[in-house]
């Protein structure tokens, strides 16, 4: 088993709708495409999934409709809506930005500083 | 865009709470056993799979909860929060808890009390149908018309100058009748009058509403049993037949339906039930009950004695005596319907045989919808409703002020709460929601136990209202949509009006200071406070002012009260028995009945403990007067003087304990010569009225008929008070003088009657009631009628109400004895409503007192825990105990002065709205008010004193090392 890492707060809103810009999918979908996406590197609590999915639909980024999963059980299916997709572009730009300003002061050797 | 969606997501959410709880439930739940089948997939067993999926799921409940707090019922939620969160506060706090909901309750019990009341009394709609197309008959000349005879019952407020009323002859009726094209229809009726009934039990005395025969299909009143009068039971020789009201029914026929189509005496004459009607009608004109209905033909063979005596009076156009009701048309306007009537009456009293009003009068109707004419005898109560309702209404405000002193008080122990909670990021917007939470809850706690509280009251009041009488409080009082959404809307902005100042006071914290350990001793902290102590003690000098307006108003109204019982009546009103005789209405004849009276009075006299009996045709001080207007020999011909008249019995003046002046009180003689006289004028009447019908120029003809009637019939002998001597025979010996019954150019003939001449003066009494100031007054001997008797006992009067039954159901059993009561509680009974007013007014005062002392209590208590270090530091450095008590009384002295003086000025202003429910003393009367501001000084006193020693108390050793 690779090693996890623990997710930061705030990041799951941003990988739920990346997991969603692939196509609508039920929660525990969701959790094996964001273990899938993420190579298995997250750990993500599973039951934390379920608060972010109903803020963000109240936040109506996305939407949910009643269907059958797979194993064939009646599930609620999650997909993108339009302000979802534009969220998601404006969250992945902030991301970046973010991951490459840490990494480069990571980057900085002590005689540098 | 977003904010629909969030919007439609909330009210979904609202709408579906519970359906949502399983959704989340279900989804869940298919994510646990989705992972749970995968596991077992790859190799566990099937319960080992389970639980490791629901331990890789985390906490369940708490991200259930997350859930539903995420779609979006957070505020229903998060209200539920604040409830269960003031719920532990003010369980934590049940002293300030308990205070501030009886204060509410108490605050707002009266309130909804007395709105009840108002309600019943004066905004509930008439029990008809279509009350609102239905309108009151008024008529208004510019001065007095002249009628024979006029009779009210007290339908509407007419003016007491006769020149506008609502009572009208039957001719007019039905002239209105056949010429209007406006009214769908028209009723008449009046009363309620006594009668006597017999058939059902023993004989007792029950009041009928005597009606045409359209008066149930005009109003639209339905009957619950058997049928409605209709027009042919008013016709002149139906058989009388009376509808039954509903309570009546249920009363003295215990509901029975074998009720219907049973026959009952009424005053001695067959009459047969057919109906009852529905118990929502009550009755027309508020505050008037009646048992049954019955036809005005029927009164012709009922009373007619009583009703139709020698004039005809349903053809007479002089005698007055009907009210008129009609319904609208459907499009017809009141304007239209009043030109129209206008034209109609002008014509009757204009244009008759002799003319009853003259065209510069100007004659004329005024219709009024019904439910604003028909005031009945809300009158005398609504004012005095509306006086409560103002005491209430600062009662109130002192209940608010006070439980905003106390949250206020509450909210600095709590200012280390607010200032960690605002810290931790709470919003101020929340916080103050929290709060009003918390002040909602007390209020909806006190509106309950008010409403509580509330009923009681009504209950307390009616009582009061109804006291000594038999008559029960003819007001509909039951809570409807009005009370309920007064008792909400006044809930609630009790809760918004102390909770609000308070909370948002509240949560003004500098954090800082406020969180460090004592906050009153940094100045951030002292600020705050200050802010906070100004607010308090503004509220409590309100508190005071508006307690002292109570007690002032209290004060007055118990001090008239007090002057009303302390008049001298000019009788002696001790070991006095009352009670009511009517013999007419069993069928006894003018010479039966005096020979009736005769022979009780003599019996009466006659019983052990009685010293000695008499009768008159009304109760002393029962509100109860006849007006006559005899004219004065050597005046001019068409002038006439007003003066109460009554009829009395033998020993009259001797049992009530009145002192003649002059001349001698009645004989027997007297009695037989007035007797006489009375026979002689019935006969010239039916002969005026014979020849009347015989001849167009009835007048004329008439006289030589009614002066042979006439001929031998002695003036009637009459004994007149000091007042009426005083002024009308200033300066001359009244006995002997000679009094006309009529002005001398009567058109009915009554200047031939022989009049009367005064044989006595006695002293003046008060007799109609305590207010009035003594007018003049003369009395007749008693010929004939109801009487009410007097008797003057040696002990207890009512020990003698069993022997004096006994005695009248042996004379005959068919005479029932009414209104049987003392002279003392017949006072009582008259001053009932003021009685009420001081019982109300002061119990209010006391409360306001109880509640402004309460409140200056708390602000006291309040200063002297925010100011125990300040007093230590004070003690440590030399202040002895006794400059520490002062210093807190001063205070509170002062707050309570200010108040003081603030509430004397108002009651200065507002006292005189209370001018006509006073007696004997002035509205701004300086005693009332400076014994107010006393009273209320030595309880302020009081209210100081106890925190002022707690001050006294403080060690200051311990003070300074508990900081």
């Amino acid at each position: 088993m690779t090693e996890r890492a623990q997710i930061l707060p705030g990041t799951l809103d941003l990988l739920i709708l990346k997991a969603l810009s692939l196509g609508p999918l039920y929660g525990y979908g969701i959790l094996l495409r964001i273990e899938q996406i993420s190579q298995g590197a997250l750990l993500i609590e599973q039951g934390a999934l379920y608060p972010a999915l109903f803020r963000l639909v109240h936040q109506g980024l996305l939407k949910g409709r009643w269907g059958t999963s797979e194993n064939n059980r009646r599930t609620k299916f999650y997909g993108l809506t339009s302000a979802g997709r534009k969220r998601l572009r404006q969250e992945e730009e902030g991301w970046n930005r973010l991951a490459m300003a840490i990494a480069s002061a990571l980057k900085a050797r002590p005689e540098e500083a | 865009m977003k904010v629909l969606i969030r919007f439609r997501s909330f009210a979904s959410a609202l709408v579906h709470r519970s359906r949502l709880k399983n959704e989340i439930d279900e989804e869940l739940q298919a994510h646990i056993q989705d992972r749970a089948s995968d596991l077992e997939r790859s190799g566990l067993s099937r319960a080992e799979a389970g639980r490791r999926a629901r331990l890789e799921f985390g906490g369940y409940q708490k991200f259930k909860e997350e859930c539903r707090e995420a779609r979006g019922t957070r505020f229903i939620e998060s209200l539920l929060q604040d409830i269960r969160y003031a719920l532990r506060m003010l369980r934590k706090a049940p002293g300030f808890a308990a205070v501030a909901i009886l204060t509410l309750a108490l605050g707002i019990g009266a309130n909804t009390a007395i709105f009840s009341l108002i309600d019943g009394v004066m905004l509930r709609a008439l029990p008809v149908k279509d009350p609102q197309r239905l309108v009151l008959f008024n008529w208004k000349a510019n001065n007095a018309p002249k009628y024979h005879g006029y009779s009210h019952y007290g339908d509407c407020e007419g003016s007491s100058d006769g020149k506008t009323g609502c009572s009208f002859s039957v001719p007019v009726l039905n002239a209105f009748r056949a010429q209007t094209s406006t009214f769908a229809g028209l009723t008449a009726f009046l009363g309620p009058t006594q009668f006597n009934v017999s058939g059902s039990g023993p004989a007792a005395v029950a009041y009928g509403e005597i009606v045409s025969g359209d008066f149930f299909s005009a109003l639209g009143v339905r009957t619950i049993l058997g049928r409605p009068l209709g027009p042919a039971d008013d016709t002149p020789g139906a058989a009388p037949a009376i509808v039954l009201s509903y309570n009546y029914w249920q009363s003295e026929f215990g509901g029975e339906l074998s009720a219907v189509g049973k026959a009952v005496r009424i005053n001695n004459v067959a009459a047969e039930i057919v109906g009852v009607a529905s118990p929502r009608f009550t009755s027309l004109a508020p505050g008037k009950m009646e048992d049954f209905f019955v036809p005005i033909a029927a009164m012709g063979s009922l009373a007619e004695q009583e009703w139709f005596g020698a004039r005809q009076i349903a053809t007479d156009p002089y005698s007055w005596w009907v009210v008129i009701m009609g319904r609208l048309k459907p499009g017809a306007k009141i304007g239209q319907a009043q030109a129209e009537t206008t034209v109609i009456f002008r014509n009757e009293v204009l244009h008759g045989a002799s003319p009853m009003s003259a065209a510069a009068d100007d004659p004329r109707i005024t219709l009024e919808s019904a439910a604003e004419g028909l005031t009945g005898f809300r009158g005398r109560i609504s004012s005095l409703l509306w006086v409560m309702m103002v005491a209430v209404g600062a009662i109130l405000f002192i209940a608010c002020a006070n439980v905003a002193g106390l949250t206020l008080a509450r909210s600095s122990a709590r200012q280390k709460e607010m200032a960690v909670r605002l810290a931790l990021g709470a919003g101020r917007a929340r916080i103050v929601r929290q709060l009003l939470t918390e002040s909602l809850m007390l209020s909806i706690a006190g509106g309950a136990l008010g409403v509580l509280l509330a009923i009681w009251g009504v209950h307390a009041i009616t009582a009061l209202l109804t006291g000594g009488s038999s008559q029960s409080f003819g007001y509909v009082v039951a809570p409807d949509g009005r009370v309920l959404a007064f008792t909400v809307a006044v809930t609630v902005l009790t809760g918004l009006a102390f909770g609000l100042a308070p909370a948002l006071r509240g949560t003004r914290v500098n954090l800082t200071p406020a969180l460090k350990e004592n906050p009153s001793s940094l100045p951030g902290g002292a600020t705050c406070a200050g802010r906070r102590l100004r607010l308090g003690s503004a509220l409590v000098i309100v508190q005071v002012a508006l307690s002292i307006l109570v007690l002032a108003g209290a004060g007055l109204l118990v001090r008239t009260l007090r002057n009303l019982h302390d008049v001298n009546p000019g009788f002696d009103t001790h070991h006095v028995l009352l009670f009511g005789l009517n013999p007419t209405q069993a069928g006894y004849k003018e010479e039966q009945t005096a020979q009736l009276y005769r022979s009780l009075q003599a019996q009466f006299a006659g019983l052990p403990g009685v010293i000695s009996a008499s009768y008159s045709s009304d109760v002393p001080l029962s509100n109860s007067w006849t007006i006559t207007s005899p004219h004065l020999d050597g005046t001019p011909p068409n002038q006439s003087v007003q003066t109460e008249t009554r009829w009395i019995g033998p020993e009259f003046f001797s049992t009530m304990r009145i002192p003649m002046l002059a001349g001698r009180a009645f004989t027997a003689g007297d009695f037989a010569s007035a007797m006489a006289t009375d026979a002689a004028e019935t006969a010239a009447e039916q002969a005026w009225e014979r020849a009347e019908v015989a001849s167009p120029n009835g007048n004329a003809a008439a006289r030589p008929a009614v002066g042979a009637a006439l001929a031998h019939a002695a003036p009637v002998p009459i004994i007149i008070n000091e007042a009426f001597a005083k002024k009308y025979f200033p300066n001359e010996n009244p006995i002997g003088k000679h009094i006309g019954d009529y002005q001398a150019d009567d058109y009915t003939l009554g200047a031939l009657e022989p009049g009367s001449v005064v044989i006595g003066v006695c002293g003046n009494m008060k007799y109609r009631d305590l207010r009035r100031e003594i007018e003049p007054a003369m009395f007749e001997p008693f010929t004939g009628g109801g009487a009410h008797f007097e008797l003057r006992t040696a002990g207890d009067p009512a020990a003698l109400v069993a022997a004096v039954r006994s005695v009248v159901t042996h004379a005959d059993s068919n005479l029932p004895l009414f209104s049987v009561r003392t002279q003392t509680e017949q006072i009582d009974d008259i001053l009932v409503h003021e009685g009420m007013m001081a019982q109300l007014s002061s119990f209010f005062a006391v409360l306001a007192l109880v509640l402004a002392s309460v409140g200056l209590y708390g602000l006291l208590s309040y200063e002297v825990s925010r100011r125990t270090r300040e007093i230590g530091i004070r003690r440590a450095v030399g202040a002895q105990q006794g400059d520490v008590l002062r210093m807190v009384v001063r205070q509170g002295i002062v707050l309570a002065l200010i108040g003081a003086a603030a509430g004397i000025g108002a009651a200065i202003a507002v006292t005189r709205y209370l001018n006509s429910f006073l007696y004997g003393v002035h509205a701004d009367d300086p005693l009332t008010m400076i014994v107010a501001a006393v009273l209320l000084m030595l309880v302020a006193l009081a209210a100081c004193y106890i925190p002022a020693r707690r001050a006294m108390k403080i060690d200051p050793m311990a003070a300074l090392r508990f900081e």
